[in-house]
């Protein structure tokens, strides 16, 4: 009886020692892991951008990627893995921050690769790749991103019997007749946030620049601006009861705002019933605007770069980005890949949006000081040219 | 005083005869005003509870009726999300954490109260300046020897840093320091060690302390977010606790409310529950056993 | 190991056995302190000397930069009038919300420890606040209370609270010691226990009013009880954070009315990445708390020597 089990348990041991060298044989094909590490602005994004990883992963059975959300303190947990020497190999780099993680060197130059693998560049709109590079060396290519348009509440327009505006004499007007005749009680014909960047489209628009902050031209457009709101023509969200303008325009309580693309999954799953229309931006002395996007950029410390650098630039080739395109979160950077309809209000900004952050590695702590001046002179105590002053100094770094 | 006044209609009803009817109608107003400062508390639970029964169009009303009424948010956050995980991640942690800090507080703070040893009270100012020290400035150095040690990405790391923290250990050292000595003498006499007196007889007499611990201790530990995320929250999924599983309903642009709010509800139960288990240790009046012993 | 009978035992003999059972005390001392003071010196102790290390060179992300060493960063904390501001903010609010706190926890547990019907329930209720998440009661917060939020529909008004510039601090310091009252109570009535009920029942059967039960009695036996709530609370609230961090989006205002020392040494560390910098505001804020905190200790927690 125990010679029989014996013999079996050989047996068995054979067989699972074959079956397990049968695997190790198959796994002799070496398999990278890649980290891509993120944050996500919705729910349908997670969601999107793994499904593009698995086709990733797919199509390059020699690297595994894995995506990794970082919802809440990106900065934070960035900054600690980066000091740590352990980053996640490929990750998202928010343009406002992109000169300040430059000067940090913690980004890996893509010049080399990109020679190496013959990458295309032309695609990208130059204005927003330039937002990742300094002089010639690029560290990140954008993969998305959005310019500010004007959304408007269709039925509030047509109760004050006014035409879209294309201009800011228009913009005033349209918001004086709409006041005029009550059309919005309780709130104010337009939304505008006390925010540098919205207000630094406006900028843009009147010729003034973030490289001169102090010129007429920017304070002729703040003064525009500040005065829209003091005149009682328009006013800050919180003013409005809403948290942002967007939540302004889903409310009724405002019928004209300035946001990006991103208003659109918003409007659709938080006031599905508001019916809004979306025009292009207005125009000063001429277009002006902003591009807000967000690049995938490399880790100095990535310990895999040239599996990072596979991934890196699928996902911004032209079949990773027409992927991620699928559901119209976000604008294409590539001039070869459409979007989803009815963003053209949005896709003719692409010539003349500037990346906002403009490559300045003080943009963080001058936009503190953006934000908390603006606030100063609504409500009457600061001038707009001592807040120009200030910012013009924390740009350059004082 | 109206809190006051509850206190002596309390204290005059056990020893001197009331005067009937004045004394009722004044203790129905002091309910009364008692259940209106507990509603108040309680109202925006009942928001909470109620938005978690809204759709999300609905949910930016501050109405407190869902309309329509749907189980859509809880039936999303069970399925969409793996709170189950999230949760024996959580109670896992809690429970660790908060058994350490018990031990170890206590029996810190049992020295710094009684024993005597050369440095005490410097040693004491130290651990009151570990108060002083904020997270965001110890974050970096912390995280980077727990990645020297390999310990991220996991809980050890985590748990190593919350063994024991110094509210913990400075309030077991207050509690007992107003324990009469007459019990540390007894069991001297009796001849016990002071890891003995310790355990015996100081830890049961300070009930009241380590309720009020283990409830706070445990819901820090539940609560926290920050540590969590950074040590090992990071792309993780199956090590998120609550509240990093709750983060993932927060977008910049699309905050999910109902959904958000159920998570929230759930989070809240193991508390509430460990609360309604360890306040009723705060009856038990010790002392009053007499020190005639 | 059985106590020294001094009676008949010579004087030497006395003298080194109480000389070993000091010495055993404090061997035992250090024994019961050392797992809790290995964890403050290894993540707290040791991090903060390490910031002093690197506040006195310019510090990135990846460590030293070039430039020797030097108390620049301390002068630009120090000439900073964002740094002054945040000061001011966070004394306004200290000073706001820890005698709030204290009353409240106080008043709380004082009713709940009564023999009252549904004492448990009021416990309960009490704590309620305190049980979420901070991030969770502020962003409900910041809904009730927006410009017409149900607060403002109550009571007619229209303020946005928390972005107005000369109302946030004390929202928060409403907010606050609402959430926190419950998580005081809690100590406050776990000190209450230590009390005897005989101090009690003398104090009635000497026909003491209640309040003069609270004021001459209760209060001066909760002294380690204040001594600890004042100390914790006090620096919690020094080291306030999340509340305005939420309110403001992180950019400290309306007008820098919600900028907050910490959030100083945040930016400084997680926007500008100036490490040096930020190890220097930790560094002159953990004096300014130190000092308040020995004051504290000279003032409340006097009879302390046990």
């Amino acid at each position: 009886m125990r010679r029989r089990v014996g013999v079996l348990l050989a047996a068995l041991a054979a067989i699972v020692l074959a079956a397990a060298s049968a695997q190790a044989g198959m796994r002799t094909q070496k398999v990278t892991n890649v980290t891509l590490a993120g944050w996500s602005s919705g729910p349908d994004e997670d969601t999107l951008l793994n499904q593009v990883i698995a086709v990733f992963n797919k199509t390059h059975p020699s690297i595994h990627a894995t995506f990794q959300v970082i919802n809440g303190n990106y900065p934070v947990a960035m900054t600690a893995r980066f000091a740590a020497h352990n980053p996640p190999d490929v990750f998202y780099v928010d343009s406002s921050v992109a000169g300040a993680w430059e000067r940090q060197g913690v980004l890996q130059p893509l010049n080399s690769f990109v020679r190496k693998s013959h990458f295309d560049t032309s695609k990208f709109f130059p204005k927003l790749l330039h937002a990742f590079m300094k002089g010639k060396t690029i560290y990140g290519f954008p993969k998305d991103w959005s310019p500010l348009a004007m959304e408007v509440n269709n039925a509030l327009f047509a109760k004050a019997g006014v035409k879209i505006p294309k201009t800011w004499a228009q913009l005033k007007s349209v918001a004086q007749t709409m006041l005029q005749k009550n059309v919005i009680p309780g709130g104010k014909p337009i939304c505008l946030s006390a925010d540098w960047a919205r207000m630094g489209a406006f900028i843009y628009q009147n010729g003034g620049s973030f490289a001169k902050v102090t010129s007429k031209a920017t304070q002729q457009a703040v003064a525009f601006y500040v005065g829209l709101i003091k005149s009682g023509l328009a006013a800050t969200p919180d003013k409005l009861g809403a948290s942002w303008c967007g939540d302004a325009l889903g409310k009724g309580k405002a019928a004209i705002i300035f946001e990006g693309n991103w208003l659109i999954p918003y409007m659709s799953s938080t006031y599905p019933n508001v019916h809004y229309g979306i025009a292009p931006m207005v125009r000063g002395k001429q277009q002006g605007n902003l591009a807000f996007t967000v690049s995938y950029s490399m880790a100095k410390d990535a310990r895999n770069k040239q599996a990072a650098w596979t991934l890196l630039s699928w996902l911004v080739s032209k079949k990773g980005q027409q992927l991620w395109m699928s559901k119209g979160l976000a604008l294409p950077s590539r001039t070869d890949v459409k979007a989803v309809g009815g963003r053209k209000p949005f896709l003719e900004a692409a010539p003349y949006a500037r990346g906002w952050g403009f490559g300045n590695p003080n943009f963080a702590n001058a936009y503190t000081k953006m934000g908390n001046d603006l606030t100063a002179v609504l409500n009457g105590s600061m001038s707009i040219p001592k807040m120009l002053s200030d910012v013009a100094k924390a740009l350059k770094g004082h | 005083m109206m809190l006051q006044t509850a206190a002596t209609a309390a204290t005059a009803e056990a020893y001197i005869p009331g005067r009937a009817r004045s004394e009722i109608a004044r203790k129905a107003f002091l309910y009364a005003i008692l259940l209106v400062v507990a509603a108040i508390f309680f109202v925006p639970f009942l928001w909470t509870l109620v938005t978690s029964f809204k759709t999300i169009p609905d949910s930016v009303n501050v109405t407190l009726i869902p309309h329509p009424w749907t189980t859509a948010a809880w039936h999303e956050i069970w399925t969409g999300y793996s709170f189950g995980t999230f949760f024996k991640n959580s109670i896992f942690l809690a429970v660790v954490v908060t058994a350490c800090n018990i031990f170890l507080g206590g029996l810190g703070g049992y020295a710094f109260a009684r024993l005597r040893f050369p440095g005490r009270e410097l040693l004491f100012l130290l651990v009151l300046g570990t108060l002083m020290v904020p997270d965001q400035l110890r974050l970096i150095p912390v995280y980077v020897m727990l990645t020297n040690w390999h310990l991220i990405g996991n809980f050890s790391g985590y748990i190593l840093i919350n063994l024991v923290t110094a509210t913990n250990l400075f309030f077991m050292r207050q509690y007992f320091l107003t324990i009469p000595r007459d019990f540390e003498e007894a069991a001297k006499l009796d001849g016990a060690s002071y890891f003995k007196t310790f355990w015996r007889v100081m830890l049961p007499l300070a009930l009241p302390a380590m309720s009020a611990l283990v409830i706070l201790q445990f819901q820090g530990t539940w609560n926290d977010f920050f540590w969590p995320l950074i040590l090992f929250g990071q792309g993780n999924p199956s090590h998120y606790t609550i509240q990093l599983g709750l983060a993932e309903l927060h977008f910049s642009y699309s905050t999910l409310w109902p959904q958000i709010c159920a998570g929230s509800i759930l989070a809240i139960l193991p508390i509430l529950v460990i609360f309604l288990v360890f306040q009723r240790y705060f009856i038990s009046g010790i002392v009053s056993a007499g020190v005639k012993g | 190991m059985a106590t020294t009978t001094a009676s008949d035992a010579p004087l030497s003999r006395i003298r080194t056995s109480m000389l070993g059972a000091r010495l055993r005390e404090a061997g035992w001392g250090y024994a019961f302190a050392l797992a809790p003071i290995a964890v403050f010196g290894l993540f707290f102790i040791y991090p903060f000397g390490y910031a002093i290390y690197i506040s006195f060179f310019h510090w990135g992300i990846l460590g030293k930069q070039p430039g020797g060493a030097g108390t620049f960063n301390y002068a630009t904390v120090l000439h900073d009038p964002v740094f002054h501001t945040a000061l001011k903010n966070v004394a306004e609010y200290t000073v706001g919300v820890v005698p709030l706190e204290m009353a409240l926890g106080l008043s709380l547990a004082l009713v709940v420890n009564q023999k009252i019907r549904g004492r448990n329930f009021f416990r309960s209720a009490f704590y309620f606040p305190s049980i979420a998440s901070s991030v969770a009661i502020t962003t409900i917060a910041l809904y009730i209370f927006n410009s017409d939020g149900l607060f403002n529909r109550i009571i007619g008004s229209s303020t946005p609270w928390f972005t107005t510039a000369s109302t946030v601090t004390w929202a928060i310091v409403g907010l606050n010691a609402w959430t926190t009252s419950g998580t005081v109570m809690l100590f406050y009535l776990a000190a209450l226990q230590s009390i005897p009920t005989e101090v009690y029942e003398a104090a009635a059967l000497d026909g003491t009013g209640a309040w003069r039960t609270f004021w001459r009695i209760t209060f001066p036996l909760l002294k380690p009880a204040h001594f600890f709530v004042l100390v914790v609370f006090g620096i919690g609230a020094l080291k306030v954070f999340d509340q305005q961090f939420i309110v403001s989006g992180g950019s400290g205002g309306p007008n820098y009315s919600t900028f907050t020392p910490i959030l100083y040494v945040y930016n400084a560390a997680f926007q500008n990445f100036d490490f040096g910098v930020a190890a220097a505001a930790g560094v002159v804020y953990f004096v300014v708390i130190f000092v308040l905190t020995i004051i504290q200790r000279l003032t409340v927690g006097r009879q302390e020597i046990a």
